[in-house]
């Protein structure tokens, strides 16, 4: 197998390091020493087929799978299994599948995101990230008493993004934002992540479609059998047509 | 008239005992996703050790309380700590029918092998925190303890029920339930939560027996019958909602009341059962159980 060695040409600081990062479930090896690292403000897909450990690396940063290597965020070396001590510094995951809490409100789901920073159901409605969040998405607007799991694909996926939001988030990880959904809702969600992106937020981008990983894109980690196999620097669409 | 009334109390200080069961029962599946079929056995510690410590060693009623209720509270961690972290929590998680039964009834089982050796098979109860007779207005009676498991219930019942629903905590509460990783995912610590209100439900329990037992008084076996009635009511909240456990567990009392009262006496028990039955059948949707597509 070849093994990427990660070159870090970003300019400024770095706000996530990941480094010899093995993932395993059992037996099977799903990454192997991936390795690259993520400069503040810019985004990074993570490309490559379904099934060779794209999802893996996802959890393990986020502190939610079984992981070895070294995982730093902000310059500070990250406790392996500690998705509290990852959300609290701001790492943020929106995980394939969403995961949201089906029978609470839609409203509920994305104030949970607020448990990141408060304790005060207050002060958690009235803030900023809670109203950006819904700024975002004014289609969930009409529905925000609605139970989240009565709600269709892309809307649940509005909601998962909107309660990341709420988290304050330094550095998004998004895990397949689109799967499963309609092109139209799959352009919508992208322009969002776009504009996050453009209000400095890091993004991690986990995306089977590099075309359209390409369009948001500084750089791209490519995988292949749980193996970082290249690390590139293309030139992104969205800069490419005068700016997103 | 007088005999009516006296129905709707009776009724209600039974209820009131179904219904903290069914709350600690309730809390605690919507935060864990288990059933805490040891709850009955820590009212009965709460009541049987408080006596023990009072009337055999001759402590002070309040020290005893406080004593009894830190034991209750530290045997409810180190159950935790030590079996649903090694049988959950761990590599091997344990999921479904096993996890949500089996431990807890296992943990029933080893309290109540413990109660028999240290208090025996005699039936005892707590000191009356409000010592007296029966309280007597125009002829409807109501027994004192009753009447404080009745206000235990109505305050634990609907402060846990405002809790969950007006704060960021109680809906973190909610979340561990509905979707552990998620939960995880948002930053909630889903498995201190479980052992937190292990505890507390635990610790409920035992207050609960303490106030409770002088009316009917308990023997070391006297927990699993109660906590299956608390599950009884619980099913009628979904398992997952306090206040609507305590409105459960009032009904049930109510209707046990009157079909004792006013049909048969003899098989009021067994009437009962089957008007729950019933309702389950033909009325699933007031169990408050989220509905199923087909």
């Amino acid at each position: 197998m070849v093994r990427f060695q990660e070159t870090s040409s970003g300019e400024g600081p770095v706000a996530l390091a990941v480094s010899e990062l093995s993932v395993t479930y059992g037996d099977f090896v799903a990454v192997e020493r991936a390795s690259f690292r993520v400069t503040e403000g810019e985004c990074v897909a993570i490309v490559g087929p379904n099934g060779n450990g794209k999802s893996s690396i996802a959890m393990a940063v986020a502190g939610l799978a079984n992981r070895r290597g070294v995982v730093e965020l902000f310059g500070e070396v990250a406790p392996a299994n500690d998705p509290m001590w990852m959300v609290s510094r701001g790492l943020v995951l929106i995980p394939e599948r969403r995961q949201l809490f089906p029978n609470l409100s839609v409203l509920d789901n994305i104030t949970l995101g607020c448990y990141a920073w408060t304790r005060s159901l207050r002060s958690a409605l009235r803030s900023e990230a809670v109203s950006e969040a819904l700024e975002f998405f004014p289609q969930l607007g009409p529905r925000l008493r609605q139970k989240a799991g009565t709600l269709s694909g892309g809307e649940q996926q509005m909601v998962a993004l909107a309660r990341g939001m709420a988290s304050r988030p330094r550095v998004l990880v998004i895990d397949e934002p689109c799967l499963g959904l309609a092109e139209a809702v799959s352009r919508r969600l992208y322009q969002v992540l776009a504009a996050m992106n453009r209000q400095g937020r890091t993004i991690v981008l986990v995306e089977e479609n590099p075309v359209r990983a390409l369009e948001l894109s500084h750089q791209v980690v490519r995988v292949q059998n749980g193996v970082t196999v290249e690390v590139s620097r293309p030139a992104r669409a969205a800069d490419r047509s005068g700016g997103a | 008239m007088t005999e009516f009334g006296n129905l709707v109390l009776s009724g209600l200080t039974s209820g009131a005992i179904y219904a903290v069961l069914a709350v600690c029962l309730a809390l605690w599946f919507r935060v864990a996703n288990m059933l805490n079929l040891a709850a009955g056995d820590f009212a009965m510690i709460g009541a049987l050790g408080v006596d023990l410590l009072v009337r055999v060693h001759g402590w002070n009623l309040g020290l005893s309380i406080l004593a009894i209720l830190v034991v209750i509270a530290l045997v409810a961690f180190a159950y935790d700590f030590v079996v649903l972290r090694i049988a959950v929590d761990w590599g091997r998680a344990q999921e479904g029918i096993v996890a949500i039964f089996f431990f807890t009834f296992a943990l029933s089982f080893v309290l109540e092998g413990i109660a028999q050796q240290v208090f025996g098979t005699v039936v005892h109860a707590a000191p009356a925190l409000w010592p007296g007779n029966a309280l007597d207005f125009h002829g409807l009676h109501v027994q004192r303890a009753g009447v404080l498991v009745i206000g235990f219930a109505l305050v634990v019942g609907v402060g846990l029920a405002l809790c969950l629903r007006f704060t960021l905590v109680g809906k973190a509460m909610a979340a561990c339930g509905e979707n552990p990783i998620g939960a995880r995912i948002v930053g909630i610590d889903s498995r201190r939560f479980r052992r937190a209100i292990f505890v507390l439900t635990a610790v409920l329990a035992g207050v609960f027996g303490i106030l409770g037992s002088p009316i009917t008084g308990f023997v070391y076996n006297s927990g699993a019958g109660l906590g299956l009635s608390g599950v009884v009511a619980a099913a009628f909240a979904g398992f997952t909602r306090p206040g609507r456990a305590v409105a459960a567990g009032l009904s049930i009392g109510l209707l046990e009341s009157f079909l004792s009262g006013y049909v048969n006496t003899a098989y009021g028990e067994t009437l009962l059962y089957g008007v729950l039955a019933a309702v389950m059948l033909f009325r699933p949707q007031l169990m408050g159980l989220p509905e199923v597509a087909r």
